[in-house]
Formats: structure tokens, sequence, C-alpha cells
């Protein structure tokens, strides 16, 4: 049945090859989104899948506002200008609720793939470490850990740098699960606040600059 | 003076819409079947490319196993057959060998990879044989291995962006908790390679508490029998032999079924891009009875006629025929990536190649095939009787 589709798919591909954007290299996708938005955005019925880089957003100025933000080269982006984003718009019926949304970051021994769920404030729902490699890297996605993050937002990180590992406020309370693993510990942090920016820059900014 | 030509083209551009309707009939047939014919030349011509940088032409691995990366991936490793490091000398003496490498393949379940765990696979080298495989390698940094035990790995292009390595960063292999130092990282090469962390081979059989290996990679000389060599290392103990050249026909066969079927869409969409054209060219034979019986009163033969209309039907067929192809090597590389993004197993490169041959090809099957339904409204054309039409009402 399912070859008997993709066949069928193949043949319209073929017949009409449609001019529709098509995205080679996504940054940071889910693995299995069915699964996923529903457990990370309990209240969603839907989701839509959206691509969105800095090269079309705002090129090379909004790069440097990004990396100016993140204020450090331990937040590198680690992706070209135009590689394409996915974002996860979801939806409650045809409302729209909140967004998901992941980035890589690098970790002491591999990369670190952290996934967030916000609401329309901005505000973290939910957080979830899809990829992390250490010895006791499993303490990162305890359920006791992930829940330290719920409700925080990018102004959280006025008051705490995740690079220095010096501040204070709802971050510097949250303690290190694997105090031998300290290098991801802050590449958790530091994956959440590169998150944050580039959501507040490619969602939110432009959504209060609506009329 | 006014040529057949000429005449043909005003009359197509009297009735626009209906023309225009014809030439995207046409245009979407021909876009179809150059893209078909580029995508059957251009799939095998990848296939081979990968096959060609695997290095080798055939592997030898253990009975019982034919798959192992496959049984890897479902297994985690744990159904790995292993086979002898020895046998390595058995096939080197065989004259139709040219280089042999052996390679050991782990796999480890990592439990932080995804929600409920993955496989991270490994590929165990030999530093000595295995380069000389692939020398078409290029690093983006760094290099092979420094030792043939070392603690090192080199990943592919694809697995260093993943793990967001560079050239001195460590890794973990997961289970066995074994930390290995990244020596090198290659360029991307477009195949399986790019996905893959290599580990000196003597390493990775120490993380595994093994000196068995899992499969010999086989360079075939030129020119050599390759049944004959298959044959005779079928004679070696409990092995199974993988013969690229047949794992190839095994996904040609694969893709013949789609390819039959997208070829019926292109013949059925060519027969009513033809009806349609019979459709435009008889409507404006029809419409013009009267201007044909007057061209006819003024000395034009029944040949004349059918030839206007016949020309009629060249234009519409070249025109469409040529739009066709030149959107067809517009869009060739995003149809590339759609039928990359349907088809199970999808080589490197482009699948899409279209060159002039096939172009000229498809042109003049499409003109040919038009000329053809042109034939009846044109006969019908010559036939028309020039006192009766002049006579009847407009």
């Amino acid at each position: 049945m399912i070859t008997s589709v993709k066949v069928i798919l193949l043949a319209l591909v073929l017949s009409l090859a449609a001019a529709s954007v098509v995205l080679a290299a996504v940054a940071c996708d889910l693995n299995d989104a069915d699964r996923d938005v529903p457990r990370l955005f309990r209240e969603s019925t839907s989701y839509k899948v959206v691509y969105v880089s800095i090269g079309e957003r705002g090129g090379a100025p909004l790069l440097k506002r990004i990396e100016n933000r993140l204020g450090s080269a331990y937040l590198q982006l680690y992706a070209p200008i135009d590689v394409p984003y996915t974002l996860y718009e979801i939806y409650r019926n045809k409302e729209k609720v909140g967004y998901i949304h992941g980035v890589n970051q690098k970790g002491q021994f591999g990369g670190i793939q952290i996934f967030m769920a916000q609401d329309l404030a901005g505000k973290v729902k939910s957080f979830y470490i899809q990829k992390i490699s250490g010895k006791s890297a499993g303490k990162f996605r305890e359920a006791a850990f992930v829940k330290k993050f719920v409700g925080i937002s990018l102004k959280d990180f006025d008051s705490y740098d995740p690079v220095s590992g010096k501040g204070s406020g709802k971050i510097a309370e949250i303690p290190n699960p694997a105090p031998e693993m300290e290098t991801d510990f802050y590449g958790v942090l530091r994956g959440l606040k590169k998150n944050l920016v580039l959501m507040n820059e490619f969602v939110f900014t432009s959504e209060r600059g609506k009329p | 003076m006014i040529t057949p030509f000429q005449i043909a083209c005003k009359n197509l551009l009297r009735k626009k819409v209906r023309t225009c309707l014809t030439l995207v009939g046409i245009m979407l047939s021909t876009w179809v079947m150059v893209s078909l014919f580029g995508f059957n030349e251009g799939y095998e011509k990848a296939l081979n490319r990968d096959i060609e940088n695997m290095g080798y032409q055939l592997m030898v691995m253990a009975k019982g196993c034919p798959y192992e990366a496959a049984t890897m991936m479902l297994q985690g490793g744990k159904g790995l057959r292993y086979m002898e490091q020895s046998m390595v000398n058995d096939i080197i003496k065989e004259p139709e060998v040219e280089k042999v490498t052996p390679i050991l393949m782990q796999a480890y379940f990592d439990p932080n990879k995804g929600e409920s765990g993955g496989i991270a696979g490994y590929f165990g080298v030999d530093p000595a044989s295995y380069p000389a495989m692939k020398p078409f390698f290029r690093f983006r940094a760094g290099g092979w291995f420094h030792d043939p035990a070392a603690a090192e790995v080199v990943m592919g292009y694809e697995a260093a962006e993943l793990e967001q390595r560079e050239v001195g960063d460590l890794t973990l292999v997961p289970e066995k908790n074994v930390q290995l130092k990244v020596v090198g990282i290659l360029e991307r090469t477009g195949t399986q390679d790019d996905g893959t962390i290599f580990v000196p081979l003597k390493k990775l059989q120490q993380i595994a508490g093994t000196d068995k290996i899992t499969t010999v990679g086989i360079k075939v000389k030129k020119d050599a029998d390759m049944a004959k060599l298959e044959t005779k290392l079928y004679q070696l103990k409990d092995v199974q032999v993988v013969s690229f050249s047949q794992v190839k026909q095994t996904i040609l066969k694969l893709i013949a079924t789609a390819r039959v079927m997208v070829l019926s869409i292109a013949i059925v969409a060519i027969l009513i891009a033809m009806v349609g054209v019979i459709n435009t060219v008889l409507m404006s034979v029809l419409e013009r009875v009267q201007e044909i019986g007057i061209l006819k009163t003024m000395g034009a033969m029944p040949g004349d006629i059918f030839l206007l209309v016949w020309t009629e039907t060249l234009i519409i067929c070249s025109v469409g025929g040529i739009a066709g192809i030149g959107f067809a090597l517009l869009f060739a590389r995003v149809t590339d990536i759609l039928v990359r993004r349907i088809l199970p197993y999808a080589p490197g490169g482009g699948l899409v190649a279209i060159n002039a041959r096939m172009s000229l090809l498809t042109l003049g099957t499409i003109v040919a095939v038009g000329l053809l339904s042109g034939l009846y409204p044109a006969w019908r054309a010559g036939r028309v009787r020039p006192l009766e039409s002049i006579r009847r009402e407009g």
C-alpha cells in the first residue's frame, strides 16, 4: 500500500514538479513530530511545520544582531546563514497556541539537541533534550530536571550568564543534575538561551511589530 | 508574399486561449517525459557512482547474515556474525583480487538519543589498507589515525555536523564509555560515508572485546572474472558473498516498477495532449471551412490546405515540446529533491540527468505523434469542397 502511494506520489511529482520550496538541510528537527508534539504540547490538536532562516528573515544584519545578543563564541549558531530552522507552530483546533523549536549546541562528547515548547507569550511550557552524549547524560533528560525550566523566558537570562555560569534568578537556582558533566550542563543552558533568542527574533519580535 | 508558416501562426493566434491551453497540455507531457528519461539515466548513473565510491566491488561476510548493516540497526549489534581475520589472507591469494581490507562493524545502544534511545554505529577500518580503497576521500580537517590502535576517530561530514565535532574534540562510545579523540573530518562525499564514524580496527576490536571481523572488502582487478571469483569465495567456510553488481540489479528492479508506472502515466498524458491537439486543429478547421473554400477557389490545391493545417500542428507541438524541455531543465533540481524524498533508497548526486540526446528524442517523439494527430484535421481540411463551403451559412 505504502509503495503504491509512493509510486503515485512519484508520478505526481514528475508530472507536476511544482516549484514548491524544498529545503535540503534543516538545523534541528524532532525525530518523530507526530509523537513528540502532543507530548511537549499537551493541548495541541495539530501542528504546522514552518521553515525560517536568518538569511530570509533579515540576512547579515539579523545574524549580527543575534550574535550580539548571544554574546559569546560558546553560543555559536553552528549553522550557515541560509540553513532553515524548523519551527513547529502548535494549534488547538484552529487557534494557534504556541511553538516548538530546537537548536544544536556543542557538548563535551557530542551535539546536544535542545527543544522547547513556548506559549504565545514566549514562556517555556516544556523542555526536551532529544540528544546528549555522556556517561550520566540521562540525568539531563529526567523529568525532575526538565520541569525546572517550565515558566522560564528570555528575560530570565538578563540576570544570568550561561557562559560564565554567574548570575542570579530562576536559572541560577537550577542545580546541575550531573556535576561530572559540567560542560554539558552549561551547554544545555547556553542552548536554551540560544533557542530563546532565536525564537524572539524569528517570531516574537516580528509579531510585536504587526499592527 | 505571405508564407504558409505565417498564415498558420496567424490562425493559431486568432484563438489565443485555446492555443495556449493546447500548448500547456503538450508542455506538461513533454516535461513529464523528459524528467522521466532524465530520472532513468540519472538514477543508474548515481547508483553506479555510489557503488564505485564504495571502493570495493565485493564484500565477504559471515554466513547467515547477508545484511550486516540492517541487522546491526535492528538488533543493536547483538545479531552480528563474525569471522576470523585470517580470512583476509585466504582471499588475497586469489589471482583476481587486487586489494582487500578487513572491516569490523559495531553498534551500541545510546539511551540518550531520541525519545527511546537509538543506535550509534562504528566502522572499524584498517589504517594500512582502507584509505587505499578510498583514494577520493578528502579531509576537511585533520587526517587519518596516528596509530593502528589509537583511541581516535575520523568522522564523515554529516556525522561531524550532527555531533558538532571538530578536530581535537572528544567523543564517547555509548555502552562502553570509551573516549575517542576526533583526528579527522572528511569532506562531503554524497555517500553513506558522510554519516560514518571510522575507528582504527584494532581499537574497535579492543572496545568490542573480539579479535574477529564482520566484513572483508575486496577490490577486484580490472578485467578479472568477477563471477569466477565469487564462486571461489563461496568455497571459503561459512561465508556469504555480496556483490555490488547484484545489489545494484536488485535496487534497479525495485525502481523499475516505479518507472513503468510513471511511464504509463506519461503515455496517458501524451495521449490526452494529442487529443487536445486534434480537437484544437479540427475546431480551427471547422470554423474556417468557408475560408478554406475561398482559398480553393483561388487555386489552392488540397495538398496546400493539408500542408497549411499540418504546419499549425507542427508549430503547436514544437513550441509546447520546447517549453516542456525548458521547464524540465529548469526544475530538474526541484524534481531531484522531491523524488529523493519519496524514493526508499536514493543514491547520492543528481538523480535527474537531462542531456541533449534525450531532449531531442522527446521533442522528436512529441512532434511525430503530434503530426500524426494532425493528419485527420488536415485531411478534412483538404477535402473541403469549395462551392459547398462558400454556400454554407456562416
